[in-house]
């Protein structure tokens, strides 16, 4: 009876903790092969490549603990990373270039956030037009040919290293993720964030301004994710409007993996980034095993459907339990 | 004062019921008088021919939508219908390969409302992330099995063949394809309208707590609607690639927002249970009407994605205001 | 005793609100003094939650005063009240699940607690000095119902309150934790706390209810000391006189067993076995949670179960789903119409022929003058009052829509028709009409389960009673050779401590 129940947990911990599990798992299965895998380089590059997405994924975070959904970061990201480009080619100071591509994220979010809260429509369709015009916008600035950057600074600011062995872009994500991790779970907004997730009607009846907190949650996301689309600009050199289309589904989709459930309410950043990882560790041990990339892609589709599925399978068992 | 209230009632039921039609007519008016090649046959024709694949995969999304889900999935399963069809047309012959390709169709279809079924999805938004993650598969397995390159059809000797008369044949003025969309409108209004299931699948987006307890087979109604989308996307694959003779591993990029679009617009609600095909119909003339008249306009391609992305929104927040 | 502190906290007066069609409270006026515990009886429907919800600002008065500890209050929200030291606990707990103990009781009150570490800290005292052990780090999705409440408690004392309602607190509770939320309630009122306790079962009000107010249809019938009351007094001005025309004469015509019900396990059900008789009004009570409605849905294939055999006519049906269930002639009528019965935006018509579907289809194909006839028939055999059967059943009242998802189970002749909560928030003709229709299928050799909350309704139509307590079924009466208060007693598990002890 005792050994039942010690499995009982085991097991619940291993259906709330999938996301990190699977990441260990992969962990293990590389260190079974002979590969660069672990080696300071790589765990680096693996750490550079996935930053951006984990910066986009804080931020929707928030807005998924809060019991919305944003689909539009992906057109945010490309947008404000031209923004910043473009004015910096027109002789702006980087410090105001980035603060007016931080300036359109606010204000898409705001959008996102009215249309959503103030005249309740669905925000997943809502974002997902969003992310569309955006990603039109963004084409038709560039022509859909990268814009290169001609000021020289500007790529120091992901590409520069501390200790030459830190990326700055690392950096950057880790700063991030401390502060939306410090803002969800120890500031009366974050906590909020909880609240309305949990149960809108309760925390309306507790006083809090739900729908204000909620426009707040869209246009934090919209923000963090215009930071992402700055780091992308200066990580590429260029402004570019290629990675608009999909990085929204899988950014949305990563924070799900990692426990974050679209109900609100629960999750949290550091899950998030367990969930990002999965994706990073996923591509890179595929690529150091010499996976062909065809089969990566299949490979991550089946993660992101298996895992929806099992994050809604999950739902099913509880709502037939009670 | 009454007949005033009538009036504005019948200006309030065109505005709110048939939005849609004020926007195809308003578009082809302002483009007629700025462009008069918008009038001539030849551009019809065209307009007709570019509608073929579209409406094909709006009409099965119309159904996945009516019944409270979404379908991703149709990007990648177009893509992948696409070049498996085109390549079989050479070693098994016209018919066979046409066969094979529906069968795909309806196979993944049923694949993504069996996924849908098991996790009891219940949500829109989770039923839009697992079709996504399904069609990625699809687009991975479309890279797969052309190699990344983009197939040619091929193997065709006969002047007049079965893929050549849907891309390109003509029945009296109206193209082949055209022809088949009509048939398949009437099928599928009847199939909607006259058919058990048909209403059992209004009923399982109406409510589908209420549908499952009064004894409707919601589970089945959930294959039903996604295998009909899977099987019309292929149909919508079918046509395309008979149309440019090619097809490409990623062809069917953005046919998926596209025919969520062209569904939304024509006046299907996202809420699930009301709507109906030839609202689609509108819909994608709509949407197709738009980029024809763009592009006579000389509006630059890009600037189509961002009247598309505002169009949704605008469409979204109509409806949603005609629901409070 | 209380002749120290005989000061007013709370003065409502000629207070009114109207819902459409139904005249919730009518004038209504009510004194609390400082430092009582206040009882407020009635019936269902009799006002009590109406009211209380207008004192906490969920719902607007049309006309009238309120004058709470001195000042006249207008349009107030929840959580101004609760400033204001008048907080509600509620039937329904309001709770976020997700969070944990300490931050529900503070909730929307973050910064003033310091951050999360004096959340905790003053959680756990305001928790231990009513003598609660609950850690509050655990989330609230992980307590027992009665722990729930002691933290609602907690939260409405976390505002200084000077006024407490509870709205029917004991309606989950056993009586172990009934003794506790007693002790509680006496701890409260020596802190010169006034509690407005809402309740219908009378030992309860007379054990420590100082001032008791009846009510019935949105009046105040009577205000007055407990002591003054005698039971019967109470209990026939709760009811008043119309007693015995609110219900048809039950149906006598009990025959042999149509279905059997052998070890039925769920989650939340524990070796549940009945008969039920050709011709018979089954009523199972038990209050709400205590597994009735887990009951006739597992019976009817709507949830997933562990084990259960079903006889009917004494053979082995097996039903797995609700289309089982309708195909062994059963029929549920579910408890929440809008959510579970009805498909809102479709027509009166359609809602109507959900069930028929063998009788409209040839061939897969629908035939829509069957699905009219089909249609029209029930609207003119139950009365539904609607413009046309097109009309959207939207539109339709509460009773209305009732009798389209009956109407749409009775097309099918169900030989079994389960029925969830039928008459909840319907104005009383249309009950009537519903209790009329209980009875006709009954004399016609069909069978009924009733289930309700509101005891009157089925000890008045049933022949037989299962009383339930936390899935298990505690004892069957008839309901016409006892009297309610030995069948509350099987239902509140009450029987069940004594063999404890």
């Amino acid at each position: 009876m005792n050994n039942f129940n010690t499995f009982k947990k085991l097991l619940k911990i291993a259906t709330k903790q999938k996301a990190f599990l699977a990441v260990i798992a992969m962990l293990v299965i590389m260190l079974f092969n002979q590969t660069n895998f672990y080696t300071s380089y790589n765990l680096f590059d693996l750490m550079n490549s996935s930053s951006i997405l984990m910066i986009l994924a804080f931020g929707v975070t928030v807005v998924l603990v809060a019991g919305g959904v944003d689909l539009s970061i992906g057109g945010v990201m490309v947008v404000s990373g031209i923004v910043v480009i473009k004015l910096m080619n027109n002789n702006i100071p980087i410090w105001i270039a980035i603060l007016c591509a931080l300036l359109v994220g606010a204000v898409v979010g705001t959008i996102n956030g009215y249309l959503t809260v103030y005249q309740k429509t669905e925000p997943f369709i809502i974002t997902l037009g969003m992310g569309m015009l955006l990603t039109g916008v963004a084409q038709m600035i560039t022509d859909a040919h990268p814009i290169p950057c001609t000021n020289p600074d500007f790529s120091k600011i992901a590409n520069g290293k501390l200790f030459n062995t830190i990326p700055h872009l690392v950096i950057v994500m880790i700063i991030v993720f401390l502060v939306i991790h410090w803002v969800l779970r120890y500031t009366s907004f974050g906590r909020n964030c909880y609240a309305i997730g949990g149960d809108y009607e309760v925390a309306k009846y507790s006083g809090i301004n739900v729908r204000r907190l909620k426009m707040a949650t869209f246009v934090l996301c919209s923000v963090v994710a215009a930071l992402g689309g700055v780091m992308l600009s200066s990580m590429l050199n260029s402004g570019s409007s290629t990675y608009g289309d999909t990085t929204a589904l899988v950014v949305n989709c990563g924070v799900v993996v990692g426990g974050t459930s679209f109900a609100g309410g629960i999750g949290g950043v550091p899950q998030s980034a367990i969930g990002l990882l999965v994706f990073g560790v996923l591509q890179n041990g595929m690529n150091m095993l010499g996976i062909a990339s065809y089969i990566q892609i299949i490979c991550q589709g089946i993660v992101i459907a298996g895992i929806i599925c099992l994050d809604c399978y999950g739902r099913k068992r509880r709502r037939e339990a009670v | 004062m009454s007949e005033q209230l009538n009036g504005k009632k019948i200006i309030q039921i065109i505005f709110s019921e048939y939005l849609v039609l004020v926007g195809i007519a308003m578009l082809v008016l302002v483009t007629a008088i700025l462009e008069p090649k918008f009038l001539s046959p030849q551009n019809l024709n065209n307009v007709m021919r570019q509608f073929g694949p579209l409406i094909m995969v709006a009409l099965g999304m119309t159904f996945v939508i009516i019944g409270g889900f979404i379908d991703l999935s149709v990007a990648g399963m177009l893509s992948l219908i696409a070049v498996v069809t085109i390549s079989l047309i050479e070693p098994l012959g016209q018919v066979p390969a046409l066969l094979i390709g529906l069968c795909l169709g309806a196979f993944c279809g049923y694949l993504n409302s069996v996924l849908v079924v098991i996790s009891g999805a219940m949500t829109q938004a989770e039923a839009l992330f697992i079709t996504y993650g399904m069609s990625v598969v699809y687009g991975g397995l479309a890279l797969i099995f052309s190699g990344g390159s983009t197939k040619q059809m091929s193997g065709i000797k006969a002047d007049t063949s079965l893929f050549k008369e849907i891309g390109s044949g003509n029945i009296g003025i109206l193209s082949v394809s055209f022809v088949m969309f009509l048939g398949i409108l009437v099928l599928l209004y009847v199939f909607q309208n006259k058919t058990f299931m048909g209403r059992a699948i209004c009923l399982t987006g109406g409510n589908k707590t209420a549908a499952k307890l009064a004894g409707i087979p919601i589970n089945r109604s959930i294959a039903f609607i996604y295998t009909i989308s899977g099987f019309m996307t292929a149909l919508g694959a079918i046509v395309l690639f008979s149309r440019v003779t090619t097809a490409s591993p990623v062809i069917g990029k953005g046919y998926e927002t596209n025919a969520i679009l062209a569904v939304v617009v024509g006046g299907t609600t996202l809420v699930g249970g009301k709507g109906s095909v030839l609202r689609t119909v509108l819909g994608t003339l709509l949407v197709i009407l738009m980029s024809n008249c763009l592009n006579l306009l000389g509006v630059s391609v890009y600037m189509q994605y961002i009247m598309k992305g505002a169009i949704l929104i605008l469409a979204i927040w109509l409806d949603n205001r005609k629901q409070l | 005793m209380e002749k120290k502190k005989q000061e007013v906290i709370l003065s409502i007066k000629d207070v009114s609100k109207s819902f459409p069609g139904v005249k919730a409270l009518d004038q209504v006026s009510i004194d609390v003094l400082r430092g009582t515990v206040h009882g407020v009886v009635g019936e269902n429907g009799a006002g009590k939650s109406t009211l209380m919800k207008i004192l906490s600002g969920v719902f607007q008065k049309e006309s009238g005063t309120v004058i709470f500890d001195g000042e006249t209050i207008k349009n107030t929200s929840p959580i101004q009240s609760m400033k204001s030291g008048l907080s509600i606990i509620y039937q329904e707990l309001n709770l976020v699940n997700t969070m944990s103990v300490g931050e529900n009781i503070y909730l929307g009150r973050f910064r003033e607690m310091d951050g999360m570490r004096g959340t905790h800290t003053k959680a756990k005292e305001l928790l231990e000095s009513i003598g609660c052990t609950i850690d509050t780090y655990k989330l609230v999705s992980e307590l027992s119902v009665s722990e729930k409440q002691m933290v609602e408690i907690t939260k409405a004392l976390s505002f200084d309150s000077k006024l407490i309602i509870m709205d029917e607190p004991s309606s989950s509770l056993t009586a172990d934790e009934m003794k506790e939320l007693v002790n509680i309630i006496h701890h409260l009122k020596e802190q010169g706390i006034s509690i407005i306790y809402i309740s219908h079962k009378l030992d309860e009000i007379f054990d420590f209810c100082d001032i008791v107010t009846v009510m019935r249809d949105g009046h105040v019938i009577d205000t007055k000391p407990t002591s003054a009351f005698t039971r019967s007094d109470m209990i026939a001005k709760m009811v008043g006189r119309t007693i015995e025309n609110e219900y048809p004469e039950r149906p006598h015509c009990v025959g042999e067993t149509l279905l059997e019900v052998r070890s039925l396990n769920t989650n939340k059900l524990h070796d549940i076995s009945f008969e039920l008789k050709k011709g018979e009004i089954l009523g199972l009570v038990g209050l709400v949670g205590a597994g009735r409605t887990e009951i006739v849905r597992a019976i009817f294939g709507a949830d997933k179960v562990k084990g259960q055999q079903l006889f009917i006519d004494g053979k082995l049906v097996k039903i797995n789903k609700p289309i089982d269930a309708k195909n062994a002639g059963m029929a549920l009528v579910p408890e929440d119409r809008k959510l579970q019965g009805l498909v809102l935006p479709f027509s009166v018509e359609a809602n109507i022929s959900m069930a028929s579907f063998e009788k409209m289809t040839k061939f897969g194909f629908l035939k829509r003058s069957t699905e009219k006839e089909i249609a029209e028939r029930q609207v003119k055999a139950l009365g539904v009052k609607t413009p046309s059967i097109k009309t959207k059943v939207k539109s339709l009242s509460g009773g209305n829509q009732q009798k389209c998802i009956v109407g749409r189970w009775l097309e099918n002749n169900p030989r079994i028709l389960i029925l969830d909560e039928p008459t909840r928030g319907i104005d009383v003709g249309a009950k009537y009409e519903i209790y009329v229709l209980m009875k006709q299928i009954a004399e016609s050799g069909g069978s009924v389960i009733l289930i309700s909350s509101e005891l009157p309704e089925v000890l008045n139509m049933s022949n037989r009673v299962l009383t339930i307590n936390e899935g298990r079924i505690t004892g069957e009466f008839n309901p016409q050779a006892v009297t309610p208060d030995q069948i509350m007693e099987k239902a509140l598990g009450l029987g069940k401590e004594e063999l404890k002890s």
